[in-house]
Formats: structure tokens, C-alpha cells, sequence
């Protein structure tokens, strides 16, 4: 005989309460969780005020290694020998997660703090001229960097974007035989140190006198370190587009390059856009470069050609060390600046990558 | 098989209190009103069946009724997706599998699972596939060379691997590599075993002989099977029951009883269409 | 969708299929893409060119011995403590990054609850984004007083192993704080690439752990970790080589001394090639020096050149590309 669904049930059915029973943990486990991560914190801060031990003894040498006892103490009461591995993964897994935290909130606050005060407006559109190192905050800033870091990014942007996007092209659109090579020249380029880039450059100054030190100097330098980013970006686009539509042009009899312009760019331009601004990130900080190809300069210079030029990263650079405290904050707030621009770049990414996905 | 081996476990008697009056077969397992959520959607509703002990029960129905989803719930594998929720109780020796007191590690080997695309671990040898449960488990058995054998012999696939026991077990076959599967999953002395669907991936040879393996080892251990093959439920099963879901409902069991009723003489008109292939 | 596509198609149809057209464009992107194979053989031979006049004047122990006498006549130079310098700070580097990085690459994959570990994700893909001269910033004021006084307790309870032997009592510009700011760059590329890797664990594999009762142990080590060997292997030597590259973070805390220091890692003053460039850059004395810095970068740029690449054969031998 068989049973059958019972109608009579299903009020009973239609109001039962969402549960996750499984997340009900028994007594001993809630209880031994908490125990391990007061006890070692008690411990410690009953030794920091009562001794005078070092904090960073008392952190690394007592604390880490009280915790992870009490950690795998708690494991073996709630599961047995089998949990002393897994607690310590886990409490090491967090204390890295919380150590690289530290690091980076460290370095970002610091930005904040230290560069604030001197940053104003005119901190922005002034230059350096007539500023020396033990000028007040009042005078000088950083207009002229920012204008060369603009100048300089453009160049490299010019050349690095055509010949990166190009490469994908010819990835992903014209196929030929040597990909492959193609695919590890541009892997290998991406490996190539910032500053192995400025010697290159330094040495096409100097051995042939063809070009100067200067902006175009500094951006050719800097389109070398872009030229992989914007590549491999775009190829990763580019392999995005539907097969569809190339098959759809072709079989219209048009071209393979009215193709590529007409139908696969256009149908990957937020993908492109994407793949410029991770270029500009990967460089706009970069400073040994420029210091071997642009120089410095304290005016502001328009001309690519005329001579060297100061940017962002080296105006950093030349005041990090300086023992006159203005100095310094001038480059934390150059710092600040800098990171900022970096910031803006990294979400503007996010976003026009976001909204690749959504739209096509 | 002593009870007692569950942790917090008082007396014997408080746990025999609770044994329903015999039946014909001693229940192995029963889930009891099993209602499942993923986040908010409800996806399965009021599924209660008892498993007897060494039987094979078929479960069968329609794609994305929520069979696989309910056979989850009898492992504890149901909680690991995110999202999910579970009303109901799981009843095994004696005990609710999610009560609080119970560690999951315990259930999942009590209760093995073998899934639809077989799945050795490509890194590992034949004899280390076997033997994988007992590491990763962390469970003690001595003699693996005897372990290995069993298993293997149980599963029907020692013949055509002792010879290559030290081979990688990315090179068998789809019918032998589920085979292994099922011979690992042995190697953690199960009770029960959950099968997902284990032959459709596969050829209709090594189905055959994955049938005649779940025929032999009923006679051991209790059987839950997912299939949407009904003659392969008839040919292997002892019970079935009967998933459906309506366009957007949580499913839930239509019918369910002994196969020969199921598919001879149902009750609802809908478990008479199914099992005459009307849709499905 | 519609107009622009017709415009388009129209405008398909109508265009003369120009062979010539179509030629053209094959070859300016044929030419376009090898531009990355022309600029590695540039930098190739345009510096490697600078090696003949350090050869030349120093011979074999400009790369065996360590010193920086240009004023001398005969002048004598030899970048083996940079050579050595630059390796030792990146294992140090790599002493600390590797565990930390496979430590958070495990937090964010297999502990941390889904909207933590995209959170995460999102923090240390910024941190690489970190231009290294702010990093040089932030080490030089913030690091260094902290570091200090680490290394004073290394030195005071541990001195008595080699390594943490220190003579000067100044524990600035040690190799320790150089190869502690590498670390921290490598960290979020040896994650990023980690995670990924892990995240690419065949959900049916874990499924089968998980059905016979693994622990988070376990399941790392005979299915997760098994599985992205390759990956982590790759993703750590791309970190090596952006640690032998750095120069403007070690420039900042590291003291540049022409003495090979092999082991006295919180000792003040160790050697790296991309710092002795940069520094020297500056006060060169003529032509003769700056050739010998150009050397001392073709070096550099075939050490990093032989990481980066090994570092993609490994990726690509194990089937995963990374980004």
C-alpha cells in the first residue's frame, strides 16, 4: 500500500519558521570560544600594566602564542583532536588578514594625517619656483608636478594604448602563427623593472642624443611599463566579444579591419576604457623612471620637448629626506595627492568594469 | 553499530522509547517534515519518509523537484551552500542529525554520498583514492591493504584494477572511476549510502554493472537513490517515492511505498502518469 | 540597439572588399604587436652594449667583487654585494610574504563569510595599487622607529644566533626593514594570484572531501593546495621578481653599503642593484661611471627577465592563466 501526500498538513507546512539548526552550536563550544579569546588578552594586559615589558615582546612573544594554545585548547574540548590543526589555521589565517590590515590602514592614515596640513588650494596650482626646502607652507606647491605627471602619463597614453590594443588585435582578431610569441614578448615586458625602463631610455639619450631628458623621455619610459597592462586588458576584452558578431560581419562581405573598428571596438569600448585606466594606475606613481629620463625642474613647463620636467612621484621623491619639517609635509601631502588620484583611477575602474557587465 | 558511539548519549532505554512499534524492516533513518530554503525561497515542503534498514529506495520525479537538495539534508552537506535553511527533523539512530550536540563530521561518515559526475581525485593513486576518507577524516582502520581490497571487491571493480592499484586515477573510465568512487566511499564504513543520480553520466554498460553493485550491497548497508531512470528504479529499488513541484512551488512527495506499488498500482493520478513516461 | 547596427551593416555591405585595405591592416598590427619583442631586444642589446666598458676596465670581478672606487686610478668597481643584496632582501622578503600571503589567501577563500572576503579582495587589490615612492614615505617615518625597536629586542634576546648578531648598535638601513617593505609589496601579488587559485578548486572535489568528513586541514592539503600548486609556485616567483626590481622603497630604508653583507640581516647596511643605480644616479662623476651603473641594470634586468619568465612557464605548464 502505498501513502500519499496528506492535504491536511499543509497549513501546518505554510507556516513553519526559516531555521538553521546547524548554526545552534553546543553549550561547550560557545562557551570554550570564549574563553580562548578573552583569556590570552586578559593575560597580556595584565602583564603590560603590571611589568614594563616591551609592547612588541608582549604582542609577538606572549600574546600570539597564548592565543593559539587556548585557540587549539577550545578546539580539542569542542571536536577532538581533530580541531588543533584547523585552530591554528585559523587563528594564524587572521592574524595575517589582520597584520596586512594594519599595514595598509597604517599607510593610508598616515597620508591623511601627516599630509593634511599642507594641503590647501594653492598647494595644488602653485609651483616651486623660488621655494626652498625651509619656505613656509604658505608658498609653493605642486602645480607644476601635477602638470608634468599629466603631460608625461598623455605621451606614454598615446603610444602604449594604439600598440596595446593593437597587440590585442591581433590576438584575438588576425590570429596569426606567432600568438603565442606575441602572448610571452608582452609577459616577459610586463616583468621589466620601472627602473630598468628609465636606463633604457637613458641610454637612447645619452648614446644617441636623439632625445632629451624631459617629458617625452619620461613618458616613452613610462609607456614601456604601460604597454603590457593596456595589452593583456584588452585581450581579455577583446576574447569577450561574441564570435556572433565578427561572423556576422564577415559574412556581410565586409573587411577584417572594418570589422575590427566597426563592430568588435565598439562592442568592447567600455572594456577598452577599462583596460587605459589600469594602464595610467600602473604608472602614475612610478618615479625611478622619471628620475632617469624627466629629471626635475621647480618651474612649470608645457613643452614635452623643453628640457626636464617635474612630476608627482619625484616631487615625493626630493622631499621625503629633507631634515626642514615643511619640506616633508610638502611630501606627504604630495603623498596624499598622489594616492588619491590612484584611488579615484582604481574605483573609476570598478565602475566602467561594472558597467560592462550590465550593459552587453 | 552501538549507539552509544554518539556523543552525550544517556541510556539505551531513553533512545529505545522512541523506536516506533516494529514494522516489517527496522527503520534505519526517517526524515521527518524536511522543508528546505535557499535564502528566502522555499524549494522543498513536508517530505517525510522512513528508509528502512538494507533496502534500496528509489527517489524519482521530474528535474528540479529538490530531490538532490533533500538528499543533502540526510548528509549534513545541505548546510554547507550558502543560503540554506532547513525545517524538520532527520531521525538516525535514535537522534535528530542537527542536534546541537552532534558533530557533522560523524553523520557525513555514517551517511556517505556518491554524486552524479564521478570524482576520484585526479592527484591522487587508485589505492589512494580508497584509503582518502580515512585521511581526510582523520578515522583510524588498520590493514589498508585489506581495506583496499574489500572496498574495491565490493564495488566491482577489483578484477580490473589490482594489478594497478599504484596507478593515478585520472586515467580511468567514467563506469570505473564511479566505481572508485563508491569503493571510497565504503572505505569509511557507512551505514547508508546517498546516491545522486550516479549513472547518468555514465555508459549503459558500466550502469548496468553500478546496478548490480547497489543490488549486492543493500544486503549490507541501506540504500537512497536519485534517479530520473524509472526502469532503473524498478530493477534496483525496494521502495520509491515520488518528487513533484509545481511552476514556482516547493516540491514534495507525491506518493511514496514499496516499487512494485508505485509503479503497479498508485493512487494519485499524477504518480500513473509519471511512471507511464506521460511527462517528466 | 537597432539604428547604429543598420547604419553599420550598411555601411558594411557597401564598402569595396579592399584586399589591399585588409593587407595593410595586417601588417600594421603584425608590426604593432612585435613592438614588445623589439623593445625587449633594445633594452637588451642597448645595455648590454654599456657591459663591454665595465668589462673592459674591470673584468670578471666587476660582477665578483664589491666595491665603488671610481676616483682611484685605476678605478675599481664590482656590484657582487648589489648582486647578492638585491637576492637576499627579496628572501626576506619572501620569508615573510609567503606564509602571510597563503595565510590570507586561506581566510579569504575557505574562513571568511562571502561579503569579508570581497571586501578583502577589494582592500589588498589596492595595496597593490600603492605607488612604492609613497611606501619608501611611509617607511622611512613611520616604519623605521617601530622596526627599530623590534630589531634592538631581536638583537637583545636573540643576538647570540648569527643572523641577528649586530656590532654597530644601528639598526637603521638594515636589510631586515628593506626586505619587511618588499614583503609588503609582494604580499597583495602573491594573494591576489593564491587566491584566485584556490577559489578555482573544482567544487566537485571539495564536495567529495567534505562528504567523507574533512577538516579544514585536511581538505587544504590533499585537495585545495594540491590543486593550485602550480598557480601559488607562479604567483610567488612574480613577486620575486617585482622584489628584485623594487628600488625606490628600499632606496628609502636601505643603507648602501660597498661591503657584501651575507647574513647580518638586522645589521645596518646591505647592497641592492635598483638602489645603486638610483642612488649613484645623481653624483656621477662622467661618462665611465654612468656606463658602469648601465651595466649594473643590464644585470638587473636579466635576473628579473629569467624570474618573470619561469615564473609564466609554471603558470602555463599547470593550465591557468593569471592576471
Amino acid at each position: 500500500m502505498t501513502v500519499t501526500f496528506d492535504p491536511s498538513t499543509l497549513p501546518e507546512l505554510q507556516n513553519q519558521p526559516i531555521q538553521r539548526p546547524w548554526r545552534r552550536k553546543p553549550m561547550r563550544f560557545t562557551l570554550s570560544i570564549i574563553v580562548a579569546s578573552i583569556i590570552p588578552i586578559a593575560i597580556v594586559a595584565a602583564l603590560f600594566f603590571t611589568t614594563n615589558l616591551p609592547g612588541a615582546i608582549l604582542m609577538t612573544v606572549i600574546y600570539f602564542p597564548l592565543q593559539l594554545i587556548a585557540s587549539a585548547i577550545a578546539a580539542v574540548v569542542s571536536r577532538g583532536t581533530r580541531g588543533i590543526v584547523d585552530s591554528i589555521i585559523i587563528v594564524n589565517a587572521i592574524g595575517a588578514t589582520i597584520f596586512s590590515l594594519v599595514v595598509l590602514f597604517s599607510v593610508i592614515g598616515s597620508l591623511i594625517v601627516r599630509g593634511f596640513s599642507a594641503l590647501s588650494a594653492h598647494f595644488i596650482y602653485q609651483n616651486n619656483v623660488y621655494v626652498s626646502p625651509s619656505t613656509p607652507l604658505e608658498y609653493g606647491g605642486i602645480g607644476h608636478a601635477l602638470l608634468g605627471t599629466i603631460i608625461i602619463v598623455a605621451i606614454s597614453g598615446l603610444i602604449a594604448v594604439p600598440i596595446g590594443v593593437a597587440t590585442a588585435i591581433y590576438i584575438t582578431e588576425v590570429r596569426g602563427r606567432a600568438v603565442p610569441y606575441v602572448r610571452f614578448f608582452v609577459q616577459a615586458m610586463s616583468g621589466v623593472p620601472s627602473v630598468v625602463a628609465g636606463l633604457f631610455i637613458l641610454t637612447i639619450i645619452v648614446a644617441t642624443g636623439a632625445i632629451d631628458q624631459g617629458a617625452f623621455a619620461g613618458g616613452v619610459a613610462y609607456a614601456i611599463l604601460m604597454l603590457p597592462t593596456v595589452a593583456r586588458t584588452a585581450e581579455e576584452v577583446l576574447k569577450l566579444v561574441p564570435e556572433d558578431l565578427r561572423t556576422g560581419a564577415l559574412a556581410l562581405g565586409s573587411t577584417r579591419s572594418r570589422t575590427v573598428f566597426r563592430v568588435v571596438l565598439p562592442a568592447a569600448k567600455t572594456g577598452i576604457i577599462t583596460a587605459i585606466i589600469l594602464g595610467i594606475a600602473r604608472v602614475i606613481g612610478e618615479t625611478a623612471p622619471l628620475l632617469l629620463a624627466a629629471g626635475n625642474a621647480d618651474a612649470t613647463i608645457v613643452n614635452p620637448f623643453g628640457g626636464p620636467i617635474a612630476a608627482v612621484p619625484t616631487y615625493i621623491f626630493n622631499n621625503v629626506a629633507l631634515p626642514y619639517p615643511d619640506a616633508v609635509a610638502r611630501a606627504w601631502a604630495a603623498a596624499l595627492v598622489l594616492l588619491i588620484l590612484v584611488g579615484v583611477l582604481f574605483v573609476a575602474a570598478r565602475i566602467v568594469g561594472r558597467g560592462r557587465l550590465s550593459s552587453k | 553499530m552501538s549507539t552509544a558511539e554518539f556523543e552525550g548519549v544517556e541510556s539505551v532505554d531513553a533512545m529505545e522509547a522512541e523506536v516506533e512499534t516494529p514494522v516489517k524492516h527496522e527503520i534505519e533513518m526517517s526524515a521527518e517534515d524536511i522543508s528546505v530554503w535557499f535564502g528566502k525561497r522555499k524549494v522543498l515542503e513536508g517530505v517525510n519518509i522512513d528508509f528502512p534498514k538494507r533496502t534500496v529506495t528509489a527517489l524519482i520525479g521530474p528535474s528540479g523537484c529538490g530531490k538532490s537538495t533533500f538528499i543533502r539534508t540526510l548528509n549534513r552537506l545541505h548546510e554547507l551552500i550558502p543560503g540554506a535553511a532547513l525545517a524538520g527533523r532527520v531521525m538516525y539512530e535514535g537522534r535528530d542529525i542537527y542536534d546541537r550536540d552532534i558533530d557533522p563530521v560523524h553523520i557525513r561518515l555514517k551517511i556517505g554520498m556518491v554524486f552524479q559526475k564521478p570524482n576520484p581525485f585526479p592527484s591522487m593513486t587508485i589505492r589512494g583514492n580508497v584509503l582518502s576518507g580515512l585521511k581526510l577524516s582523520g578515522m583510524k582502520r588498520s590493514n589498508h591493504d585489506d581495506i583496499v581490497e574489500e572496498t574495491l571487491t565490493a564495488a566491482g571493480l577489483w578484477n580490473e584494477v589490482k594489478d594497478r592499484l599504484g596507478s593515478a586515477a585520472g586515467e580511468l573510465s567514467g563506469g570505473q572511476a564511479q566505481r572508485l568512487v563508491i569503493a571510497r566511499a565504503l572505505a569509511v564504513q557507512p551505514h547508508v549510502l546517498l546516491m545522486d543520480e550516479p549513472c547518468s553520466a555514465l555508459d549503459p554498460a558500466s550502469t548496468l554493472k553500478i546496478e548490480e553493485t547497489i543490488r549486492q550491497l543493500s544486503k549490507d548497508i541501506t540504500i537512497i537513490i536519485v534517479t530520473h531512470n524509472m526502469q532503473q528504479a524498478v530493477r534496483v529499488s525496494d521502495y520509491t517515492a515520488f518528487f513533484l513541484a509545481a511552476e514556482n512551488q516547493p516540491g514534495y512527495v507525491v506518493e511514496q511505498g514499496p516499487t512494485t506499488e508505485i509503479f503497479g498500482n498508485p493512487q494519485d493520478q499524477r504518480t500513473l502518469d509519471y511512471v507511464n513516461g506521460r511527462f517528466g | 540597439m537597432s539604428s547604429t547596427d543598420t547604419e553599420t551593416f550598411r555601411d558594411l555591405k557597401a564598402a569595396a572588399t579592399s584586399h589591399r585595405g585588409d593587407r595593410v591592416f595586417n601588417r600594421t598590427i603584425t608590426a604593432a604587436a612585435f613592438t614588445a619583442l623589439v623593445v625587449l631586444a633594445g633594452i637588451a642589446i642597448f645595455l648590454g652594449l654599456q657591459t663591454i666598458p665595465a668589462f673592459q676596465s674591470q673584468g670578471i670581478s666587476f660582477i665578483t667583487t664589491t666595491e665603488w672606487d671610481i676616483n682611484t686610478d685605476p678605478p675599481t668597481a664590482g656590484i657582487w654585494g648589489m648582486l647578492y643584496g638585491s637576492v637576499l632582501l627579496a628572501v626576506i622578503g619572501l620569508v615573510i610574504a609567503v606564509p602571510a600571503s597563503l595565510l590570507l589567501s586561506i581566510f579569504m577563500v575557505f574562513i571568511a563569510p562571502r561579503r569579508l572576503a570581497s571586501a578583502l579582495t577589494n582592500l589588498i587589490d589596492l595595496m597593490a595599487a600603492i605607488p612604492s615612492v609613497i611606501l619608501g614615505l611611509w617607511a622611512f617615518y613611520i616604519l623605521n622607529p617601530t622596526a627599530e625597536e623590534w630589531q634592538q629586542l631581536l638583537n637583545q634576546y636573540l643576538g647570540w644566533i648569527p643572523i641577528f648578531e649586530n656590532t654597530s648598535g644601528n639598526f637603521l638601513g638594515t636589510p631586515f626593514i628593506a626586505g619587511f617593505v618588499l614583503a609588503i609589496m609582494m604580499i597583495p601579488i602573491i594573494t591576489s594570484v593564491t587566491r584566485e587559485v584556490l577559489a578555482r578548486t573544482p567544487p566537485e572535489l571539495v564536495n567529495a572531501a567534505e562528504s567523507l568528513g574533512c577538516s579544514l586541514w585536511t581538505m587544504l592539503r590533499f585537495v585545495a593546495l594540491p590543486y593550485g600548486r602550480g598557480g601559488i609556485v607562479g604567483g610567488i616567483m612574480l613577486g620575486l621578481g617585482r622584489a628584485l626590481g623594487e628600488t625606490i622603497a628600499v632606496f628609502f630604508v636601505l643603507k648602501l653599503v660597498f661591503e657584501t653583507n651575507w647574513y647580518h640581516i638586522i645589521e645596518s647596511g646591505g647592497g641592492s642593484v635598483a638602489t645603486l643605480i638610483v642612488s649613484r644616479f645623481g653624483e656621477v662623476s662622467g661618462e665611465f661611471e654612468l656606463s658602469l651603473l648601465l651595466a649594473a641594470g643590464f644585470f638587473l634586468f636579466v635576473m628579473t627577465l629569467v624570474v618573470n619568465v619561469i615564473a609564466n612557464l609554471i603558470v602555463a605548464r599547470t593550465g591557468r592563466l593569471q592576471k
